[in-house]
């Protein structure tokens, strides 16, 4: 029973990391090419939010399947 | 510099949200025929991935142009962490308070929406607008 813990603790922890720090990497990217050139601003906040939507989607099916693990599984 | 640059971006929450609530009625129908539960799982899976994206997409937006960047980041990040709890919370609600639940409806509705939400931003692009 505690492996589901592990596992579904697993599956959050590592999902939240990768989402940090692809936006992390994301959220820099864009305020130093904002920087560079202000004019783009509208338009590279629109690629920046295209692009974390595509950054969510596997740690939120991830959250998904862990509270299954948790809620159902182990419950 | 052209003049799209410089305008204020249209962000089709709307639109986004009319097709992602049409799939999802279209889903729970396609469940609906294997059982009554199974059709109300997956209207259930597919509102737990549209009302944290519709506040994610609200928020995230909230803030435009180079002078309001850093505001705007930050403002993508809360977005994101507040959409990842409310996701959390939403399951865990449902598998604790909801009995009976079809967890194959639930789960891969869930999925197919979230594949679908990004690919609606894809395809449907915020658009700059004077």
């Amino acid at each position: 029973m505690e492996m589901v813990f592990i596992a579904a603790a697993l599956i959050i922890g590592l999902g939240a990391l990768g989402a940090g720090i692809g936006f992390g990497l994301l959220g820099g990217k864009l305020l130093e090419s904002t920087a560079r050139q202000p004019e783009m601003a509208n338009q590279l906040q629109t690629k920046a939010f295209i692009m974390a939507g595509l950054l969510d989607a596997v740690p939120m099916i991830g959250v998904g399947i862990a509270m299954y693990l948790i809620f159902v599984v182990a419950g | 510099m052209n003049r799209s640059s410089k305008a204020i971006t249209y962000v089709p929450l709307g639109k986004w949200l009319i097709i992602e609530m049409a799939v999802l009625f279209v889903l729970s129908l396609l469940w609906l025929l294997e059982s009554r539960l199974a059709g109300y799982s997956a209207l259930i899976g597919g509102l737990i991935f549209v009302i944290p994206n519709a506040y994610f997409a609200h928020r995230a937006y909230r803030y435009q142009g180079a002078r309001h960047m850093h505001l705007a980041v930050s403002n993508i990040f809360r977005a994101e962490s507040i959409k990842l709890a409310l996701t959390a919370v939403f399951f865990a609600a449902v598998f604790t308070l909801m009995e009976p639940v079809h967890v194959p409806a639930l789960l891969f509705t869930f999925a197919v929406m979230v594949v679908l939400g990004t690919a609606l931003r894809w395809l449907i692009r915020p658009r700059p607008q004077r």
